[in-house]
């Protein structure tokens, strides 16, 4: 076992130096930080769509789900009553949007307390006393909301909530308040609204209609196949977990996509742990060599050094814990918003730090410790007992394994490459492919270093003179340390020209595409909370309202449902189609934009390319089979067009063919074509006073365009955030490793001044060294950062999303990646300088 | 040093690293420490009473209350009585198989309305009525009481109630009328097996009890409930056990109707309920309220119908009532008298009341027992039999402005 005063020989020298120790600490931290900050915000906003859905679903094993136009009420007494399905409940649910409450979507969930019982507990949680239910039942426009949402607000019984139900305003008054029962969470409440089903039914304006969304039962596998047989053919019935398994599946690339690049972060700070432990190994050569000859054991000293490393890679990590916990509130910000925006509705206030996310971020902060401190562990191992050796053996050896370093740098990177080409359709595989490159292509620094040292050497020495070539040489020299660095930098500069090309390249996409998609002069919709997808259900008469407004042109209706497919429930648009659609708007079409067209009109559909890379579609001859309202209908597929508006695809449809098969004549919105001499911004005026009094949105092309492209910006917001740190946990590094070096150097400097060096050159020559492995750095990261850029467009997104993403490189990127690594070398090289200036050149040469 | 020797330092490194306890020992305090950490802060916050316990709201403000006595009309009667905002639908009976075989079950729908008129609704499930039934069976040869519950909302024809013709229900629980006067009902409930499906035909005229229908309950007037009964009904009917083939029985059932705004006293806790129907053709409906201070409600009597028909008003200090035994329900706790010694002076009747099965509590929404008894004993010296059906409330827990 490890000897206590080994031990503490080790700790002891961690804290002869705190500021590097300082640095390693916050390294680690900062990357363990950023991966508990990532997984915080994918669990949470995980579990609490989980929650909510456990909540809404309860226990019930399936649901009665009808197409866009529901479950008639009817059947829920006809299924209770006469089929004998006792363990059911009619449900109205619905998202509606509180104005006064910050916006925040709500989930109203209507349901017949007296039914409630067996399926959801937070109601039979009172005791079963029906009584205290009365103001529910009894009064309209009352509603139940959870003790968390109120005390948030300052909310109380009898006060009364705003809320925006599609296209009109309406007032609930709270009755009371959900409390959490015993076995309940606290959480799963928030968000939720809940109303009797009748008020639910007249808030949500199907109670003229008598409908219900759904009506939930407890069955038996032998009772679910009867009432399967019984059901009628526009109506299905539903496992429930299906709803949460299919969100789940949706969102899970996007927060493999963030997961994968929190771990960058953490990458980069294991360069870190390297260069920090690597430099304290070598400092005290001495003192290791010493103990060697005191009689302990390589085995020992391997032990010592990785047991001091826990221990600063520990701290690290659990100071990230409470840092990531911090960020995690931030990112679960950004990440319920594109949740919200892309996905579906879910509302999250924190997100706790669970055992689960702790035991994560400690365990990876310390594996990454582990394996970072294993090379200089290795090598105090080593440290020959007698002579107390040089650093210069230690470079030696670095540079003969080089070539090793620099061939397994390639192996990785083409098995990486392999990877990427052979599994075609896995996401993991795909990111652990794109690590492998970043890996590789980080081994191969040292060499690349030293090849463009011996290029700037001679080039710097008829620049500066000889200052310049001492700064070539002593990047070569401590090549073991200053590769480190530069990878590190190297690694954090190309993430961020990836990233940056990809969000830029993926934008300017989007914006031709809205181009392309948004011709009509004026939009008229009902805003869904979150969602840029008109669904709400409007009544038909607003077309003919709006046509009557003087300079519109043409109406186009358009009516946005989700309807049930072979391949699950899927967003189905139906638009009228007096209008053409530009050709350009085809990824693979049968035929021209005519031919098409008029499929369309006959009964095709076209799908979304998102949609048919998920489900595999066949180029040509594919076929959907969609629920209709009279039953399943297959319908071929005419073309795929380019969306960028969901990641789990959507389908197009004329809407005629839409009213034959669904008989439903509802709208979701409406594009209106302006006359030529006309100003939409006036058109738009009008039509609003002509709607005015309810809360549909009235919106010019441009208005909408920038909502569009300002959801897209949100989206991309945590990418942003992350790239940043990985960049500011590389600046550390930088600034460590430097540390490093120039105190290491100190003696050699020392000696130069005393050689008669001024000041001034000296920090001539400290600038230089930097700024070669600055430049180094970001040489080296410009094509990485391609490569980065292109796996990410046409590999990651491509199989997260299955969106084509036409790749635009715009010059400046690199030019600025260049400057951000210089800068961040220069600027990591002024404290060590100032330092050094500190210390006077006897005592520094007096030191050995 | 050869790159073999590094590997072997390595594996060997490694191997003892592991094996290195100052690390475990960090590792282990920091994993407790974290486990620790998260134990505190996932502890549930403290259970607060929701605030939905709440019973009765008391508010009985636009409620019609029973005064006076009143006419009835029926079938119309038979229905409910939306201005009141309490009424129940009592089906209670002794049945058995032509080989002896002894069942009790109870039948029993409740009405509440939440406020005394109906709010406008646009949707069809808008409404202020609440009901819920209870149904029980009593297998004495299994020595088993079996209840279930079910609540329904008067909408859509979940639950409900008609006078003309007669019918009130639940989901398939129901009482339905056979004949046009509502003097012949069947009764249908099944639930997990078991099942019921009865045919009741009153053999003896309605009997309005109390004052012509107006049952007192305590001395301040509209304390007080209408209420009804057919004391004898001729039962033959199918009872179903799980998992056994159904059985015909026969037997004989009683009614109970009444319905009621606010009708108990302050102070009324509980009540003892009998219903006793006699061999000699006569029944006793014989009631008392218990308040806190362990007295009676003054008002509290009943009525003896002769086999004719004549009905006989007693009150409670007529009737000797004497608690003979009790017995603890293991499930609530709670301690219910379990034989009596009824005795009637005036009428020379004296009668020991057995339940068939100690164990008649119903553990619904809220806890009473109502079971089947035995009695025995004598009337005019002469030695009486027969059955009848005991309601036993406010033990477990007080009805206080639940009724």
């Amino acid at each position: 076992m490890l000897p206590h005063s080994l031990l503490l020989t080790g700790l002891r020298d961690l804290r002869r130096r705190p500021l590097q120790t300082g640095l390693m600490l916050l390294g680690i931290a900062l990357g363990v930080a950023v991966v508990i900050a990532i997984d915080l915000a994918n669990t949470s906003a995980s579990r609490a769509f989980r929650l909510s859905t456990e909540t809404v679903v309860g226990r019930a094993t399936h649901q009665v789900r009808g197409g866009p136009r529901g479950v008639p009420g009817a059947l829920y007494r006809q299924l209770r009553i006469d089929w004998g399905y006792r363990l059911s409940a009619p449900v109205v649910e619905g998202v509606v949007e509180a104005p006064d409450l910050d916006q925040q979507p709500l989930r109203l969930l209507g349901v017949d307390p007296l039914a409630e019982g067996p399926f959801r507990s937070y109601l039979s949680d009172t005791g079963g006393q029906i009584l205290g239910l009365n103001r529910l039942l009894v009064e309209p426009g009352t509603v139940l909301v959870g003790a968390g949402l109120a005390g948030h607000y300052g909310l109380e019984t009898g006060d009364s909530i705003r809320l925006r139900l599609a296209d009109r305003f309406d007032t609930v008054t709270i009755a009371g308040l959900l409390q959490p029962g015993e076995a309940g969470n606290r959480r799963a409440l928030d968000g939720l609204l809940l109303a009797d089903i009748a008020t639910a039914q007249e808030l949500m304006g199907l109670a003229g209609t008598n409908t219900l969304s759904r009506i939930d039962l407890i069955l038996t596998a032998q009772e679910a196949q009867r009432l399967a047989g019984q059901l009628p053919a526009s109506l299905r019935l539903a496992r429930a977990s299906e709803q949460a398994e299919t969100a789940a599946q949706l969102t899970e690339a996007f927060q493999l996509n963030l997961t994968a690049l929190s771990l960058l972060a953490l990458v980069v700070g294991m360069f870190l742990i390297y260069n920090t432990v690597m430099f304290s190994v070598v400092q005290r050569r001495r003192v290791l060599g010493t103990l060697r000859s005191l009689g302990v054991t390589g085995e020992r000293l391997f032990q010592m050094i990785q047991a001091e490393t826990a221990i600063v890679t520990g701290l690290g990590a659990v100071l990230g814990l409470g840092l990531g916990w911090l960020l995690g509130q931030g990112a679960v910000r950004l990440v319920t918003q594109t949740i919200n925006d892309l996905y579906y509705v879910v509302t999250v206030r924190d997100a706790p730090l669970t055992l689960l996310s702790a035991i994560k971020g400690i365990g990876v902060g310390l594996g990454a410790g582990a394996i970072a401190a294993l090379g200089p562990a290795l090598e105090a191992a080593n440290v020959e007992p007698v002579t107390l050796m040089r650093r210069s053996s230690l470079e030696d050896r670095a540079r003969r394994w080089l070539p090793w370093l620099g061939g397994g740098g390639l192996i990785l990177g083409l098995a990486g490459t392999a990877l990427l080409l052979v599994i075609q359709r896995s996401l993991v595989a795909s990111f652990a492919g794109l690590f492998l490159i970043v890996i590789g292509i980080a081994l191969t620094v040292p060499l690349a270093t030293i090849s463009l040292m011996r290029l700037a050497g001679p080039v710097l020495f008829r620049l500066t003179g000889v200052l310049g070539r001492l700064a070539a040489r002593t990047v070569v020299k401590a090549i073991s340390r200053t590769s480190v660095a530069i990878a590190a930098l190297m690694v954090a500069v190309s993430v961020t020209i990836g990233v940056s090309v990809m969000i830029a390249s993926f934008r300017s996409t989007v914006v031709n595409w809205l181009d392309l998609t948004l011709v009509a002069d004026v939009y008229i919709s009902a805003p869904t909370p979150g969602g840029t997808r008109p669904e709400a259900t409007l009544d038909p008469s607003i077309a003919a309202k709006a046509e009557t407004v003087a300079g519109v042109a043409e109406v186009e209706a358009i009516r946005g449902v989700v309807v049930d497919s072979e391949f699950g429930p899927v967003p189905l648009t139906a638009t009228d189609t007096q209008r053409r659609r530009s050709a350009a708007l085809y990824r693979f079409a049968s035929g021209d934009a005519e031919a098409i067209w008029r499929a369309m009109t006959e009964g095709a559909i076209i799908v979304s390319e998102p949609f048919a890379y998920r489900h595999n579609l066949p180029v040509d001859g594919a076929t959907v089979t969609l629920r209709t309202a009279t039953g399943e209908r297959v319908f071929p597929v005419a073309a795929v067009y380019y969306d960028y508006s969901s990641d789990q695809g959507a389908i197009l449809m004329a809407r005629e063919v839409y009213q034959r098969y669904w008989r439903d004549n509802h709208l979701s919105g409406l594009a209106v074509y302006t006359r030529p001499e006309t100003d939409p911004s006036q058109v738009a005026d009008a039509l609003r006073t002509v709607l005015s009094g309810s809360a549909l949105q009235v919106q010019v092309n441009r208005a909408l365009r920038e909502q569009a492209l300002a959801v897209f910006d949100r989206t991309f917001a945590i990418t942003s955030a992350l790239r940043l740190l990985a960049v500011v946990v590389a600046f550390i590094g930088v600034l460590s490793a430097l540390m490093a070096l120039q105190i290491e150097r100190a003696r050699e400097l020392a000696t130069l001044q005393a050689l008669g060096l001024t000041s001034g050159q000296l920090w001539r020559l400290t600038l230089m060294e930097t700024g070669l492995m600055g430049a180094t750095a970001g040489l080296l990261a410009l094509p990485t950062g391609f490569v980065l850029a292109v796996v990410q467009i046409y590999v990651i997104n491509l199989r997260s999303f299955g969106w084509t993403i036409q790749m635009t490189v715009d010059p400046w990127v690199f030019v600025q990646a260049m400057a951000v690594s210089v800068t961040a070398a220069i600027l990591a090289a002024v404290y060590p300088m100032w330092r050094l200036r500190q210390a006077p050149v006897a005592a520094v040469l007096k030191q050995d | 040093m050869s790159s073999d020797h590094v590997m072997k330092t390595a594996r060997r490194c490694g191997h003892h690293y592991l094996k290195a306890p100052l690390t475990f020992l960090w590792l282990g305090f920091l994993a407790a420490a974290l486990i620790w950490v998260f134990w505190w802060a996932t502890q549930p916050p403290e259970p607060t009473t929701p605030p939905l316990r709440l019973a009765a709201t008391g508010d009985i403000t636009g409620f019609a209350r029973a005064f006076e006595p009143r006419e009835f009309a029926f079938p119309r009667d038979h229905g409910p009585h939306l201005d009141f905002q309490t009424e129940w639908w009592y089906y209670t009976g002794n049945l058995a198989t032509a080989s002896g075989r002894h069942f009790g079950y109870q039948l029993t729908f409740f009405r509440r309305g939440l406020s005394p008129t109906a709010p406008e609704r646009a949707s069809k499930f808008g409404t202020n009525q609440v009901y819920f039934a209870h149904f029980a069976l009593t297998d004495v040869g299994s020595v088993s009481h079996t209840s279930f519950e079910r609540f329904g909302r008067g909408a859509m024809a979940l639950a409900g109630a008609a006078g003309e013709p007669y019918m009130v229900w639940i989901d398939d629980w129901r009482a339905e009328a056979l004949d046009a006067k509502g003097e012949a009902v069947r009764l249908v409930a099944a639930q997990d097996g078991l099942a019921l499906d009865l045919t009741l035909r009153a053999v003896k005229p309605i009997v309005a009890q109390g004052d012509r229908g107006l049952s007192q309950k305590s001395e301040q007037p509209g304390n007080a409930s209408y209420y009804l009964s057919f004391t004898r009904l001729a039962t033959t009917g199918r009872i179903a056990l799980p998992g056994q083939a159904a059985v015909e029985v026969s037997g004989e059932s009683w009614f109970d109707h009444e319905w009621s705004t606010s009708a108990l006293g302050p102070g009324a806790v509980g009540w003892d309920w009998f219903s006793l129907q006699l061999s000699g053709g006569q029944e006793l409906m014989y009631f008392q309220i218990r308040r806190e201070d362990g007295s009676l409600e003054p008002v509290s009597g009943g009525t003896l119908v002769a086999a004719d028909g004549t009905l006989q008003r007693v009150s409670a200090d007529e009737v000797g009532l004497e608690v003979l035994d009790t017995w603890r329900s293991p499930t609530s706790g709670a301690q219910y008298p379990a034989r009596w010694r009824l005795h009637l002076p005036a009428d020379s009747l004296d009668l020991i009341v057995e339940p068939w099965i100690a164990d008649q509590e119903l553990a619904v929404s809220f806890i009473y027992w109502e079971g089947a008894v035995r009695l025995t004993g004598t009337r005019h010296g002469q030695p009486v039999s027969g059955v009848g059906y005991v309601e036993l409330t406010g033990y477990a827990a007080s009805i206080a402005g639940q009724f």
